[in-house]
């Protein structure tokens, strides 16, 4: 599932975090996003390639490169 | 002496306890990654000291950025440590007290921004988290909270009052500890990779736990292997680390409404890309306007007839009626007040306009740009956080240079670091608007806005050819958690103002005054040491006078203009001051007059100035900023930064100053030919750091 599968206002469930660069991707299990976290993709930026994110009650802005290796299941 | 270190994650209010302990005014903001460095203060308290470390905010021990591991450091290395969590975000917090309680480090916890947590009708049962934790966890204001109650509660922990006198062994306490890994937690998940890594390295209990956090010891060997490995099994220990936290937090947090921290009913509407563009170009703009063409001169009349009637004019009168000596009269007219009354005139100005930053800072808004410009940047080889890098090089260049430690990467940190001085800062203004209003009066506003954007057009394209050359960035990594929406403690962002301001003037009476003074007697003295009424005799121009040459085809071959030029690389607030040193003025009113008038020493024409504000504009802004440039980036892109500025500065003022001379046409010519001779660079730069070769992707 791609970026392009995520829609606005969502609310998905993180299957897993693929990132090809590990520290990223500790990184973003670090703050919380763990498989089976609610992700809320609440915004778009201006070209629509960074998301405003939301899972346990925090609120992320990260990049599509990031952000297209989380795969994502919808509720 | 007792040292306290205070850490926590980024945005937790550590800097705001640190000033309320401490009473200093160590810059705070509603934004991630505002303390890059650490701060230290001594204070003193019924006959003992104490010393308080701010630390720059810190996720995990696994460091991701480069104030992290100033951070990381620290922790590894103190006792007496004070984290410091926000109530909104305990179950993110709580993972780097859980990898210090894990290496047997002490910690005691403090939760501050209770208020919002209870407003969404949420609680936190204090007890029961105190038996989960096993730390005795208080809930303080760190806003509010005295010296006199925080000792309180940190003598009356159990922790403290047996850490409260040992010196920093750390590492030997732990290596003794570490077997019985019962200390603060039972951590048995912890025991599951210890065994894991033990049958793949022959390590130590202790070697494997500060490798599992971070840290593989030195001594080790096979160090890319553990490395490799750990990072193989971290992300399940992470998992088993967040079972853990969830666990220690089931009933002792009753949660009875879901929030999210960070995002309000207001961001969908300044997330709007298109508004919050508009909204804070707008914004900006308008308060450069109101502060420095409306309601600032105001300021500074006022400002400078207090300074004129309390000190200046008496003390003149006073030499008037005293002494015969007309060198040592102009010495104090021309010299000393003549270097200070001009600059001093633009504090108010420069005071309100930090005031404005403050607001922006405080109110949250610079997250939401960050997001909102994060593609766009991203096109520039950059990402949404050098958004915080141009704001604070707006006030100041020196501290956004420092600002690049936020960057996560090398390449990152770099280029924001080289193309950070374009953006003006506010020493430049007082420059700009002299100029601007002496040569395009009505137009003079335009002309600084102009400015501003040619500084941001030419970082963003230097920014772009480094991105191509030298310093490549793979993909953007933005990673930024959002801070919430606020509204803006007017007591703080005053403070900021008051703060800044009073830097400037100890700045006014500190090296503009030496410089000024160093200024005019260079400028009023012969070779012969005699005084000399004629600047044109002087030491200063004699030399000046010499490379002036250089600057002709800038239409700046004065040797006025090339001093204060040369003097400019100080400080920018000395360019204001030279200037009128040189054309022997006191007020603003009358530098501007003089500016226009071919008989005074510094004149200019139309064209010129104009050239002479692009050159300011681009080239360095001032020796601190060179020292800690170089600090930052290292000899080798310090040495790149400088001669690009210049070179940059020179160029530009060239084409700018044969647009106006020459006409359009010859300028555009002119300007082709340039960036023929750029775009030759850096396909050379390519060709020489990426040969011909069959492995790297770059060249294909």
């Amino acid at each position: 599932m791609n970026l392009n599968q995520v829609k606005l206002n969502t609310n998905c469930i993180v299957k897993d975090v693929l990132i090809p660069e590990q520290k990223t991707k500790i990184r973003l299990m670090e703050l919380g996003l763990i498989k089976g976290v609610n992700v809320i993709v609440k915004n778009r930026s201006m070209l629509k390639k960074t998301l405003l994110i939301i899972f346990n009650s925090s609120c992320f802005s990260l990049n599509a490169d990031i952000a297209k290796y989380i795969e994502v299941n919808y509720v | 002496m007792f040292k306290f270190i205070i850490a926590g994650n980024p945005n937790v209010g550590k800097s705001t306890l640190f000033n309320s302990i401490t009473k200093s005014s160590e810059h705070t903001g509603n934004y991630h990654g505002v303390t890059v460095e650490e701060k230290s203060k001594i204070v003193k308290f019924n006959n003992e000291s104490y010393q308080f470390v701010d630390l720059p905010g810190i996720y995990s021990l696994n460091c991701n950025s480069f104030e992290e591991e100033v951070s990381k450091t620290q922790l590894l290395k103190s006792n007496n440590i004070i984290m410091l969590l926000d109530a909104n975000s305990l179950r993110k917090n709580l993972y780097l007290c859980l990898q210090l309680s894990e290496m047997n480090i002490n910690y005691k916890i403090l939760i501050n921004n209770y208020d919002y947590f209870k407003k969404n009708k949420n609680e936190i049962d204090v007890n029961l988290l105190n038996k989960n934790l096993k730390n005795e966890v208080e809930i303080v204001n760190a806003k509010k909270i005295k010296l006199q109650e925080f000792l309180k509660i940190i003598k009356n922990d159990s922790v403290f009052s047996s850490n409260y006198n040992k010196k920093t062994e750390i590492f030997k306490k732990n290596e003794q500890n570490l077997n019985n890994l019962e200390n603060n937690f039972n951590f048995d998940y912890l025991k599951k990779y210890i065994n894991l890594v033990k049958n793949k390295f022959n390590l130590t209990d202790y070697e494997i736990i500060h490798a599992l956090n971070g840290d593989i010891l030195p001594n080790l060997q096979k160090k890319q292997e553990i490395f490799d490995y750990i990072q193989q099994i971290l992300p399940d220990l992470i998992a088993d680390r967040y079972k853990f936290i969830d666990n220690l937090l089931e009933k002792a947090i009753k949660i009875k409404s879901g929030f999210c921290y960070g995002y309000s009913k207001f961001d969908k509407i300044l997330l709007n890309p298109i508004f919050m563009l508009i909204f804070f170009v707008f914004t900006f703009f308008a308060s450069i306007y109101i502060i420095f063409f409306n309601i600032g001169p105001l300021f500074s009349d006022f400002l400078i007839n207090i300074f004129n009637f309390l000190i200046a004019t008496p003390f003149l009168n006073f030499l008037y009626s005293t002494i015969d000596n007309i060198w040592v009269i102009q010495f104090f007219e021309g010299g000393v007040f003549s270097s200070v009354t001009t600059v001093l005139s633009f504090l108010p100005q420069v005071t309100l306009l930090f005031i404005f930053l403050g607001v922006l800072e405080d109110s949250g808004l610079i997250g939401r740009l960050a997001f909102v410009l994060d593609d766009f940047l991203s096109a520039f080889g950059l990402n949404g956080k050098a958004i915080y890098i141009m704001l604070l090089g707006f006030g100041c260049n020196t501290v956004s240079t420092m600002a690049t430690r936020s960057m996560n990467t090398k390449e990152l940190k770099i280029k924001s670091a080289i193309i950070n001085p374009y953006f003006s800062c506010m020493a430049r203004l007082p420059i700009f608007v002299i100029i601007a209003s002496a040569f395009f009066s009505k137009y003079a506003y335009f002309v600084v806005a102009g400015l501003y954007v040619l500084g941001i057009v030419v970082a963003l394209v230097m920014s772009l050819i480094l991105n191509k050359t030298m310093l490549p960035t793979k993909r953007n990594d933005f990673l930024l958690e959002f801070a919430p929406l606020r509204g803006v403690e007017f007591k703080r962002v005053l403070k900021l103002g008051a703060q800044n301001g009073l830097d400037m003037l100890k700045r006014i009476f500190g090296v503009v005054l030496t410089v000024g003074i160093i200024v005019w007697i260079l400028s009023h003295t012969k070779f012969n040491l005699q005084f000399t009424e004629a600047i044109t005799d002087s030491i200063l121009f004699f030399f000046a006078d010499k490379i002036s040459f250089l600057f002709a085809p800038i239409g700046l071959n004065n040797a006025g203009i090339v001093s204060a030029l040369i003097v400019g690389l100080m400080a920018k607030e000395l360019i204001v001051s030279t200037i009128s040193i040189t054309n022997s003025v006191n007020t603003n009113s009358a530098l501007i007059s003089s500016l226009t008038l071919s008989s005074s020493v510094v004149h200019f024409t139309p064209a010129s100035a104009l050239s002479f504000l692009v050159f300011i504009l681009l080239y360095c802004p001032c020796m601190s900023n060179m020292a800690v440039l170089k600090k930052e980036v290292g000899g080798f892109y310090f040495a790149f930064a400088t001669l690009s500025q210049l070179t940059i500065a020179y160029l530009m003022s060239f084409v700018v100053y044969l647009a106006c001379t020459k006409g359009a046409m010859l300028s555009i010519l002119a300007a082709v030919i340039i960036a023929a001779i750029v775009a030759s660079i850096i396909y050379i730069s390519k060709k020489i750091k990426h040969p011909k070769c069959l492995s790297c992707n770059k060249c294909k």
